[in-house]
């Protein structure tokens, strides 16, 4: 079913953490949907939704509010979800990317700009970004366009998102 | 880079004409913004090349200069946008003050402009460089971050009068740890310096640029010296030492180098500060968002905000063309008292 549909890939090598990706999703939807966080090592990084094949906040979610739609991408239908206290989604998704807000609905989440999309566009930050480091491509080029320098730099994304275990 | 974001085709023509005074991000997102909307757009840009920092600033490593005349040229043939580079839009104070101002050679004002256009945009940038304030900073070899880099981006548009800075097996000391700092090493290492040293005031953790870009820098042979600052440069007739004060150690001490690079910032020159009320602008305190004390100009980008991120500056750049497209409308209807400042301020 999700064969043929797109998603949004980073390769955090060629990222050189200038904000445009953050700053284009703020302009178009007020909360963005994709935030810098800087790590400990202090590279500013960009934290988004992959549309996980497996989608760990579409299985948490106990309103159904967030489902696939037409071009497999997970979105978060607010009238479903508006006053949800649980924040369960945030808490599931393993790559940080659900943003609590203070408006109306709880949270936000990329959409893979939906309403660009039925105009024939694509999301905006991937059209914007000055180094090429976002892509958004079919699911299935994806595991292609890794490098031993991406997967390197992901690593580190991940190590700050979820901190290895102390050995100890 | 695609500025037109906003659109997949061209817009048809809404009759208005909007000129841009800078070609940086901030001034290539204002100018995709309106085109997109179906403003005829001219962008005046100094020097040779649209792009700003991103072209003439940020080492091409970081950033592939491809991607970013693509979304030039798409911005040229599908929006209609035109650019008038080596124009340089005059201010009051004198000529051949930044960086960069050698290639301008058209000169026009900003009241011509004013006169000629529905509306201007200054997204002029942040281009004078902080001097470090300390003797013998008058010296050859005593440069600024940007006199360092500029150099070795615009030589391939224009050999006759830049050269890029000397310092094959040279030693070299760069100060300050910000991003143009990290920039700076690199090329003074990727040009064969001998002998590059970083000083900074503070401590590593401290550092805008971060430990990691400082762990990458040490494991290509910079030398990090924290906790140092310069207090003189020494030398005769050119750099022979820099000296500074280790508050690791307590003491005084000079490193003998041939090269130092005061890489610590830049500060914004637009053309009339004082007229436009810029000031004003950056406190908020104006009738509409990110328009300055003339009627119709507006200002965007590093020029408003001083030295940021491509990002901030391409944010600033679409809001302040949506202001200025909101002002031009309302006004058309004289309707310009029904706009809501402090609204506009918060939601956006
Ligand atoms: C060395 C260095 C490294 C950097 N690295 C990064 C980084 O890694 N990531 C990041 O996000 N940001 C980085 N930045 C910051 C980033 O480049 C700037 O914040 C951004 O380019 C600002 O955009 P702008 O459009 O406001 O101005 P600019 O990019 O400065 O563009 C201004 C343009 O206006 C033109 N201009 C100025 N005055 C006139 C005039 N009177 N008439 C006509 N034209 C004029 C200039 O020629 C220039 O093209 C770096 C900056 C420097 C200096
Ligand atoms: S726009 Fe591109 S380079 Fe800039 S922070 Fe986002 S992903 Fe990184």
């Amino acid at each position: 079913m999700l064969k043929g549909t797109r998603t949004l890939h980073i390769d955090y090598s060629k990222c050189i953490g200038c904000e445009t990706c953050e700053a284009v999703c703020k302009f178009l939807h007020d909360t963005p949907r994709i935030t810098m966080t800087r790590t400990t090592e202090g590279i500013m990084i960009p934290l988004y939704c992959k549309h996980c094949d497996k989608a760990a906040c579409m299985g948490v979610c106990s309103r159904g509010a967030l489902n696939r739609d037409r071009d497999g991408a997970v979105v978060l239908q607010p009238l479903l979800c508006r006053g949800c206290e649980t924040r369960n989604c945030v808490m599931a998704c393993p790559y940080a990317a659900f943003f609590a807000t203070c408006s109306g609905v709880a949270v936000a989440k990329c959409d893979l700009c939906a309403s660009r999309r039925d105009i024939g566009l694509g999301p905006a930050c991937a059209e914007m970004c000055p180094c090429g480091a976002i892509l958004y491509v079919d699911r299935d080029e994806v595991e292609a366009l890794e490098s031993e320098e991406s997967r390197k730099a992901h690593k580190r994304v991940m190590d700050h998102i979820r901190p290895p275990r102390c050995s100890r | 880079m695609n500025f037109g974001f906003m659109k997949a085709e061209s817009a048809p023509p809404n009759g208005r004409e909007v000129a841009v005074i800078g070609a940086g991000p901030s001034g290539l997102a204002t100018a995709g913004y309106l085109a997109c909307l179906g403003y005829q757009v001219q962008v005046y840009d100094k020097l040779p090349k649209p792009g700003g920092l991103m072209v003439f600033g940020i080492p091409s490593h970081r950033i592939p200069a491809d991607r970013i005349q693509r979304g030039v040229r798409d911005l040229e043939r599908r929006l209609g946008v035109i650019f008038r580079t080596n124009t340089k839009i005059c201010c009051s104070a004198p000529m051949h003050e930044e960086e960069g101002d050698h290639f301008a050679c058209d000169i026009l004002s900003l009241n011509d402009l004013v006169d000629n256009y529905d509306a201007v945009m200054i997204c002029s940038g942040s281009w004078k460089s902080r001097k470090l304030g300390i003797q013998g900073e008058t010296l050859k070899g005593v440069y600024s971050g940007l006199e360092f880099l500029f150099p070795i981006r615009a030589i391939q548009y224009a050999s006759t009068n830049v050269s890029v800075p000397d310092v094959r097996g040279k030693r070299v000391a760069v100060v300050g740890a910000g991003h143009s700092a990290v920039d700076v090493v690199d090329s003074a290492i990727s040009l064969g310096a001998d002998k590059v040293s970083l000083l900074y005031r503070r401590t590593a953790k401290e550092a805008p640029c971060g430990s990691y870009e400082i762990d990458r820098m040490r494991e290509m042979g910079c030398q990090w010296l924290e906790r140092c600052t310069p207090v003189a440069i020494h030398g005769t007739d050119k750099v022979e030492g820099i000296e500074f004060r280790n508050a690791v150690s307590g003491e005084q001490e000079t490193l003998p180098v041939d090269v130092v690079v005061g890489a610590i910032g830049e500060f914004p020159t637009p053309p009339f500060q004082k007229e436009l009320g810029l000031e004003n602008v950056r406190r908020g305190e104006v009738r509409w968002l990110n328009m300055t004390a003339l009627d119709n100009v507006f200002v965007a980008g590093d020029v408003l905000s001083g030295p940021s991120k491509i990002g901030k500056a391409v944010y600033s750049g679409l809001r302040a063309a949506r202001s200025l497209s909101n002002w031009l409308d309302l006004k058309a209807q004289h309707r310009e008292s029904e706009y809501n400042f402090d609204e506009d301020k918060m939601t956006r």
